[in-house]
This record gives structure tokens, sequence and C-alpha cells, in this order.
């Protein structure tokens, strides 16, 4: 059959229905490849010679693409010129791409979403995917295992794509990754947290809510996040309505997973075949080049599906040269493995080139060693020079007898030496030119001011004719980047650094504490976990000032409630939203209900009957408000009930409210008990103690009543029993 | 030209072949004739030679997507001879004819030489002497009259192009019993289509056993002892490591291919080295079973290291082994090149060819301008 009906030429664009969407995040919302990115996006860095936007759109043109919006912020000219001169913009490329520029206050992937969402580019699924992908997955595959699923769940909004990895592997970033549960049968993800190397993170908690909904749980700390999500159409419109999701790990899909009131499900996609990686950082740069160079990513490599427009050939020990004859080795230079070489490279004798990716372009100077490099295009070394495990931008020059070790990051058309001797770990840039410098809206400037402002203090062999400037260890500024971003985190991101003096080991204390209190007592480990499970993650300073605001506005919206006499659906959805808006726990809620509830309760003068009539009709009213507003916990009800009456004048009450609770089905005898069994409940060490004892007697009390009722009752059943 | 290279299809070809969604040889076959007949309706020519440079335009660009499927570039090459051919025929060439009338008449080796191996002759039928006379190129009142008298009769060509190539299995298998006798045991590795018709033909009249090796990474050979087997053909499979030992009791190896070269070597399927390096040490006669597609005017591929096609090395080890992915190197060659001279026979659609003949077949197929396109 012929590939494609010439008939409907352009019917693949113009059919709304049938076309498959992508959108393309180029922008890396960080700074961790500077000083490589002051003049360039990150997206249009060369991976093994070709520009990384463009491995992306390959991955993206296997899965049979059609149309891509590439949202740009920084440098978006340089993108939409780039894509303008790619291939893909041909015709016959079969791909549509619309590079959509954003403004420069977008700060993180949420904000490009909300921007997304405003602009209403996309129609369908579509597929999400970061600006630094390199990938040959058969999206396409994932796409239309999303569309099932959705057929049969609604709520079914994203697919994540991961690949499965070992432990330790290059390409998993231990800086940046993060622990998924999963269904073991549908793999629906039912927690995301996600884990950062430093501080390192050692607990990882799951709602308990999740382990009695799905009996079988993995838990997975080996999976590659791919970075490609296949996302309905409504996945903008979140954005839009939660203004305070940034990330789309961190913040989206955790936010959705612990949020009990959008009821969305997350599905992750384990890639059994194929390569997906980003290239996140410094250190994941490194480890995809080596990746492509080892074939991994067949057959998105240099000699076969090569994005760039050169063509290379493969020869013995996976070393590429580039096809056209123009590559000059000396005969005396040496060529490690896992190296690919660029056209019209000229590489001097004596030189020894392992496991880097050298331009186009290059000049190697005689006697020259280069070990794990990344060399760009236009780059001249000189003699005698040793380079490792270092990125060198194009245009660089690197004079005679110069050393760049390990870790070393050289931005572009920078001249060094002769005889500089750099130290780990250096970035190096050029000075503004004036033209640049009279610019002062441009962000980029900021940082290069900062790091002049700050020569005087540094001094360096960088040779007499050097124009660098040299960046300094550590942050610029002083706050420190939050989440990922902080500093010794991002040492775990750097190429070439191995982080030895970095502390992340688990103290073995610790963990066996940890042990033996899961082992002493069961019940206290599950209410102490449940109060905290869920809001664990939060910065504690923001947590408290929350819930005593939540408490007041909680109070007054049930107060209403209760006068102006609402429905319980809708004093309770008013309720989550508010818990939502506040971002506080489940049993914060379920306090402030109960509080409401006992403070309803009139106190009738003398007690008795009417009393007893009173708070029947109040808990008959609105007693099951307490299992409305998300998740059923009986023993803590009981719980919050006590110190709630201890702590007030209905004290007296409580009895017979625990009375009336058990008589509209909200407790049953079982969670009595259990409430009893409970240490705390005795009110030992609380300062309201003698009126929680008091109250735990009442309980007390009411479960000899159960014991002399069923006593009773297999009495009398035993009677039954021998009258037949 | 360069805007026929440019064309929708080409282009979707072009990319398939390059991302690999299109594999194997006679599937790259048929799509790239597929794509030519589509390139030929819609050209534009007013003589044979911009017709010619449209369909090599053409061909150079599948060529160049994908080096390594031989095979687009031999149909370019066919449909280039028959193209030449047809036109021939149809004005009636005066030097051609009179080149061949010179070969029949006197046969030297110095003619021989200079003119390669005489041209089969043409059939000359009525339908094309109807023609003769009225086909004029350059024609400056109607430049596509040219076009218009010569396209019935390329789409013919291409037809029987297309026509040989549905009917490769049926006629490569056509001979089947003649090869294989009762009671042999064959042995074979790898999935090709082609061997598992010819060992079908022949299983309807001789009984016989088959024996496949798994041929590991990618484990093809099992898909193929299933097929046999569900033929009702007796089947072991075995694996890879045991073909020398099994050797001694084999009467005949019978091997697929991937591209068959002009010395008379070929790629197979990698795996094929062994087996065919075992037999020799046992005298067991080693026969290839091919469509003549797969004759390549190359004779030098196996000198560039690339064109064993080394794929992604995560069927050999798994990707999850971090540890080891970053200290060792895997390499997964597809393909293995089998030298002449462990090979006996040739079983191809037209006739059964020792490896010293394939020049000749090569000559008699393909014109010596287009080696390279």
């Amino acid at each position: 059959m012929p590939p494609r009906p010439t008939a409907g030429k352009d019917s693949l664009i113009t059919d709304e229905d049938e076309i498959l969407q992508a959108v393309i995040l180029a922008d890396s919302f960080n700074k961790r490849f500077r000083p490589l990115t002051i003049r360039k996006p990150r997206c249009l860095l060369p991976v093994c010679n070709a520009p990384l936007l463009d491995w992306t759109f390959e991955s993206l043109a296997l899965a049979g693409v059609q149309e891509v919006f590439v949202v740009c912020r920084s440098h978006a000219e340089q993108i939409k010129m780039a894509i303008e001169g790619s291939k893909w913009s041909k015709p016959g490329s079969g791909m549509k791409i619309v590079p959509i520029v954003t403004a420069k206050e977008t700060f993180s992937p949420g904000d490009a979403m909300r921007d997304i969402y405003t602009r209403g580019l996309v129609t369908t699924d579509f597929i999400l995917v970061m600006g630094d992908l390199v990938s040959n997955i058969r999206i396409d595959e994932v796409v239309r295992l999303h569309k099932e699923r959705r057929k049969t769940n609604k709520d079914a909004i994203m697919t994540i794509v991961v690949k499965e990895s070992g432990a330790i592997h290059r390409t998993r970033p231990i800086g940046d990754s993060a622990v998924f549960a999963l269904d073991s049968k549908t793999s629906e993800c039912l927690h995301y947290q996600p884990v950062i190397a430093y501080p390192p993170t050692r607990f990882v908690q799951i709602p308990r809510e999740r382990l009695e909904s799905h009996p079988e749980i993995d838990i997975r700390y080996d999976l590659i996040d791919c970075g490609i999500d296949v996302c309905s159409v409504e996945v903008p419109s979140l954005f839009q309505d939660n203004f305070d999701y940034l990330d789309i790990r961190r913040d989206f899909v955790h936010g959705v997973l612990t949020s009990d009131l959008l009821m969305k499900n997350v599905y992750c996609h384990i890639a059994t075949e194929g390569y997906a990686a980003r290239v996140k950082d410094t250190k994941s740069y490194e480890s995809v080049s080596k990746d492509i160079l080892s074939r991994w990513t067949f057959p998105l490599v240099p000699d076969d599906n090569y994005p760039g427009g050169q063509r290379y050939e493969h020869v013995r020990g996976n070393r590429y040269l580039a096809k056209d004859n123009t590559v000059v080795l000396a005969r005396t230079c040496k060529i490690g493995t896992n190296t690919l070489i660029g056209s019209s490279t000229r590489i001097s004798e004596d030189v020894q080139i392992h496991a880097s990716v050298i331009g186009q372009n290059c000049i190697i100077g005689a006697g020259t060693i280069i070990k794990n490099c990344y060399i760009f295009d236009h780059t001249t070394i000189g003699a005698n020079c040793i380079l490792e495990k270092s990125i060198i931008g194009s245009n660089v020059n690197l004079k005679d007898n110069s050393s760049v070790p390990r870790g070393c990051l050289i931005a572009d058309s920078v001249i060094v030496g002769p005889g500089a001797k750099l130290e780990p770990f250096d970035r190096l840039s050029t000075r503004r030119d004036e033209v640049e410098a009279e610019l002062p809206d441009e962000e980029v400037d900021s940082d290069v001011e900062e790091v002049e402002a700050r020569q005087s203090h540094i001094n360096k062999n960088l040779g007499h004719d050097s124009n660098a400037l040299v960046w300094p260890h550590g942050p610029l500024s002083e706050e420190d980047g939050e989440g990922p971003e902080n500093e010794k985190n991002l040492r775990f991101m750097r190429i070439g650094d191995d982080c030895s003096d970095i502390d992340i080991s688990d103290p073995d204390t610790v963990s066996s504490e940890s042990e033996s209190k899961s082992s002493g007592s069961e019940s206290e480990d599950d209410t102490g976990y449940d109060t905290t499970a869920s809001s664990d993650v939060l910065p504690p300073v923001k947590r408290d000032a929350n819930e005593s605001e939540f408490r007041s506005e909680a109070k007054q919206s049930l107060v209403r409630a209760f006068s102006e006499g609402h429905s319980i659906e809708n004093a309770s959805v008013e309720l989550k939203t508010l818990r939502m808006a506040f971002d506080v726990p489940l049993s914060l809620a379920r306090e402030a209900v109960i509080s409401a509830v006992v403070g309803w309760i009139p106190i009738v003068q003398g007690g008795g009957a009417p009393q007893r009539q009173e708070i029947a009709r109040v808990i008959d009213r609105w007693g099951n408000m307490i299992n409305e507003i998300g998740g059923v916990d009986p023993v803590e009800t009981v719980t919050l009930l006590q110190t709630m009456c201890a702590s007030s004048d209905r004290m007296p009450l409580f009895g017979q409210i625990l009375a009336a609770l058990y008589q509209s089905d909200i407790v049953e005898e079982d969670d009595i008990r259990a409430w009893h069994a409970l240490p705390a409940s005795k009110g030992e060490g609380h300062r309201a103690e003698e009126n929680l004892k008091k109250c735990w007697m009442i309980g007390s009390h009411m479960l000899q009543q159960f014991d002399a009722q069923e006593s009773e009752e297999s009495e009398s059943e035993g009677n039954e029993d021998d009258s037949e | 030209m360069s805007s026929y290279s440019n064309l929708r299809p080409v282009e979707a070809l072009a990319s398939k072949l390059q991302r690999r969604q299109v594999v194997g040889s006679r599937d790259a076959a048929l799509e790239t004739v597929l794509v030519l007949r589509q390139v030929v309706t819609k050209a534009k020519f007013s003589n044979i030679n911009q017709l010619i440079s449209i369909i090599r335009t053409v061909g150079h660009r599948l060529v160049e997507a994908q080096p390594k499927e031989h095979s687009v570039g031999n149909i370019v090459r066919k449909v280039l001879h028959h193209v030449r051919e047809e036109y021939h025929t149809a004005t009636g060439q005066s030097a051609f004819t009179a080149s061949s009338a010179q070969l029949d008449s006197g046969y030297s080796i110095a003619r021989f030489v200079q003119q390669g191996q005489p041209r089969r002759h043409h059939v000359t039928g009525p339908k094309s002497s109807e023609i003769r006379g009225t086909l004029k190129e350059d024609d400056p009142d109607d430049p596509d009259s040219f076009a218009r008298g010569l396209k019935p009769v390329l789409m013919e060509a291409i037809q029987d192009v297309l026509d040989e190539l549905e009917t490769v299995y049926d006629n490569v298998s056509k001979n089947a019993k003649d090869h294989i006798h009762s009671d042999e045991i064959i042995l074979t590795l790898g999935h090709s289509k082609t061997v598992e018709a010819f060992l079908k033909s022949a299983a309807h009249n001789r009984n016989f056993t088959a024996v496949v090796a798994e041929t590991a990474p990618s484990y093809s050979g099992q898909q193929l002892a299933h097929s046999l087997s569900s033929a009702g053909i007796f089947t072991f499979l075995v694996p890879d490591s045991s073909i020398y030992a099994l050797m001694s009791r084999v009467n005949k190896v019978i091997l697929g291919a991937h591209a068959v070269l002009a010395n008379g070597g070929m790629f197979a399927i990698s795996g094929s080295l062994l087996a065919a390096t075992a037999a020799r040490e046992h005298s067991t006669p080693v026969v290839v079973c091919t469509g003549q597609f797969k004759l390549t005017p190359h004779w030098n591929l196996n000198h560039q290291y690339g064109a064993h096609d080394f794929g992604n090395p995560s069927e050999v080890l798994a990707f999850e082994e971090g540890d080891l992915v970053d200290k060792v190197d895997v390499l997964n060659p597809y393909y293995d090149y089998i030298p002449p001279e462990l090979i006996d026979a040739f079983i191809t659609n037209d006739g059964d060819h020792p490896p010293s003949s394939i020049y000749r077949l090569l000559k008699e197929t393909y014109d010596d301008e287009d080696n390279e396109l």
C-alpha cells in the first residue's frame, strides 16, 4: 500500500479529530547549565552535535505526532530561527511546529501550562514533554492506552511514562528523582513523592487511605521519569484553577493525588522497550550523550536516524566520524571508544581522545589529551592541553599547555591560556560587550553583572590573553533555591562531581529507631501517622498559620450552615473547599466539624431527658457531616470528641453525645473499644488530664454496658437453644 | 528535479525507512516500488533522460535515508533497467538492436569484457510495434506527448517488478522438493519468510526434520519453529550453542539472506556465519534461499564496519543493569557477512545459481551506470 494517500495532501493537518498534538516546554526554568546558557537556550545546546530540540522533535515524530507547540521563554527568537531553519519546517516533514513565546514572567512549567490554557491551543488529548527529551519509546502506543483507559474512567487525566532502571544507573538522576507508589495490576499512580539527594530524604509517607482501596501496591524507587506525559485536555485547566501549581511533578501530580476533592487519577506507563531520558542537568547531559554513543537509543544514533544534518560513519568500537571525508586525523593520534568527531575537524599528532564528543570545525593541537569531554563547534584547543569531564562551548579558544580538570563549564567564545590552570568545577564565560550591557531588561544579565562585580576577589591563572569571567563556586545570591535547586543538591547534578564529601548515607540509628517504634505499639503509630501523613511535605511554619485561619473560617462557615439550615452536602462541600484553600490535613477538618456540632448543642439546665432530646436532635441532623468531609475514621472522631468535651463546659454531655453517635451509627462498638484501648485516651500527661480521665471512665461504663448486653444476648440465645 | 525527491510519499517512505518503521528487505522493496509508481505517474518529462534523472533522484533520497536496506536501491536499479528496456523497445532504437545482433554473430572474449554479459533478447510483441514511430522526444509543440506515449508501458514494466516481488516466495519454493529429500535433517536459523515458505512447500512432498536454532538475541528462531511445527513439520528448537554439536547429523543448512553481494557472499542475520562455518567443517552443504531483488551490485560492503547494522544493546544486556551499563560496551550486530566460500548454492525465484555466477545475474538485472545511485 502507498504510505499515504496522495489525494489528502493536507488532510493530516486539517482533520481536527484525528491529529495528535504535543506540547514541548522548551525552557528549563532553572539555571543548571549556567554559564553555557547565557546566550543560548538550553534546548539548543548540542547533544552529540545535534541540537537537543531536534532530538526531542525526532522522538515525537517517531510517535506520529502531527502538531507540536513549542513553548519558549528565554532566547525565544533563537528558538524560532532554529525551528524555521530546521528540516521540520520543510513541506513533507509530516509535522507542523508552532513556536509559542510566553511572557518573561513565566517562571515555572505551571505558568507555561496556564499560558497554554489561556491561548486555547490544545483541542484533544496531547503529549506533554520537556524540551530536553531523547527517546525512542513508541509514545503513540501510550496515547492509545491512555485513550482506552479514558473510555472507562473519565477521571484518568494523565499517563506518566517511566522507564525501569536499576537503583544505581547513570541515567537516573539522584538529585531529582521520585518514589512512585503504583497499583500492581493497573499501574495507577497512587502516590508520588519527590526525592532529592540533599537534604537526604529518609522517609516516604503514603496516605493510609491508599492502602485501604488498593490491596497490592508497588513502591518503586528505580524508575527514570522520562518527562513524557500523555495528558487529557482538561489538564491545562486544572493548572488554571490551581494557581499555586508550579512544577508538573512535585506540585501538580502530588497535588492531584493527595487531593480528595479533585477525584482525578494519574496512571504510569512502565516502558519495557525503548529508551527515554531527559537532559536535565550537566550530569544527565553526559549520561545521555554516552547512551546515544553506545546505541541504547537505537535507531536514534549518529549513523542512523540522526536528527542533525550531518551523517556519521560508525567505525569499530562505537567511534563515529563525519561521513563527508573532511575529518583529518593525524597518523599518531589515538581515538578511543565511544567517540564522535564532527565534520571538518582536525586532530593533530599524538592527541588522545577518550569517550568524548568533538564538534564540527574544531582544531585539536598536538599532544592534547581529552577524556570524557563535550566540545561544541568551532572550538580550538591548543597543544599539550589536558581536558577532563568538562563541557566546552563553541568558538572557545583554549591555548597551549592549559589544563581543564573535571567538571568545568566554559561558555561560548571564551579565550583561555596559554598555560591556564583551571580548578575543578570552574565556570567561565565572557564579559558582556557594550551592546548587551545596554539592554537592562534582559534578565540574563543580572547574573553576569553579579559575576563581574566579584571579579576583583578572584585570582586565577587564566593566561595573559584571557577574556574570561570566572563564576564563583556556590550560589550567586544569598537566597538558596527551594526544593531540588539548593546548592548541595545541585552538586549531584553536576558533571564530574562524585559528591563523596557530602554525607547522604542513612545513619543507622534512625532506621533502627523507627523499626523498634513500629514493632512496639502499632495503634500508636497509626494515629500519629494519619494526622501528619498528607501534610508532612509542607513547611511547618506556613502550616501553623494556615491551621488557625482554617479553624476560624471553618467555624464561621459551619455556624452559618447550622443556623440557616443548609443541607449536609452543601455544608460539607463548603468545608472541603476551605480545606483545599488552606491545604490543611483531614483531621483538622474533622476537629472543626466535631467542635462545631458539639458547640451547637444547647445546654439544658438540669440535664436529663430534655438534654438527651436536644443532643439526639442535633446529632440526627448534623452527625453525618463528620463522615461527609472525606474519609471515615471513627476512632479519631471519638478521640477528638473527648478532647473537645474535656476542654469545654460540655464535659457532662460526653457520655450522652457518644451514645447518640453510637445510636446513629456514626461510631460502632468496636470503634469505642479501640479508642478506649488507646493509651492517649486516658489523658495521661495532658493538661486536662482530669477531664480526659473522666471521659475515659464514662467510656468504660459504656463498654461495661455493652458487655452486659452481649452476655445477656448470648444467654438468651443459649436459653432459646435449650428450649428447642 | 529536486522537487520530485520532496514529494510527500517519497519523504514519508524515507522517514519511515530512517526510523526503522519499515524493516525487512521485501517490505522495503514493496514500498519502494509503490512509491516509484506514484512518482512515475506524476512525473512530467519530455525525453528519456529527464525521466531517468527523476527516478534516480528519488532513488538517491531513499537509499540515503537507509543505506542498510539494500533492496531499496536494488529495486530502483531494476526499475531504471526496465524503463530503459521499454524505451528501447518502444522507439526501436537501432544502436541497441545493432549491438545485440553483433553479439549474436560474433562472440569474442574481448567484446565480452567490453560489453559485459550479453543482454537478454527483448521480446518485441505486437504492442510495442504499434507505438514504434509514434513516439517523439522533445516535441516542441506538445512536450507531454512523449510521456503520454511511454507511460502505459512504463506502468506495465513497474507492475512486472511488483508482480515479481509479490510472487517471490512461491517462485523460490516451487522447486523445494528437488532440494529436500525424505528423511533429511535440515538446519536453519532466524525467521526468514523465504526459508519458511520454502520448507513448508517441501513438506507437501517430503517428510523431513527441521532443526531451528533460537538465534539470540532476537530469538526469531522461536517464531519460525512455532510456525513450522504448526504446519506439521517435525521441528526441533535448539540453542545457538549446539549448532556445531548437531552439525554432524545435519544433511543441509538452509539460510535466508538480507543482501546478496556481487562476489557471491551475503549478509544474513547474525548467527548465520557460525552455522555456515560449522557446516563447512563437516562438509555439509549450505544453501541460501533468496529472491533476486536482494542481489546487490556491491562487493566490498563487509569492509564497512557499520554495514553489520549494530542495533540496540538492550537486547543483549538489559538497560536496568545500571551498574554494568556504565562499565561494559555491548555490541549487538544484526547481520553477519558470510563469504562466498562458505555458500554452495543460491536458490532464487529465477533458478539456482552458484556463488560464482552471481556477478552475471547482476549484469543481466541492472545497468552498470546505476551501480552508484
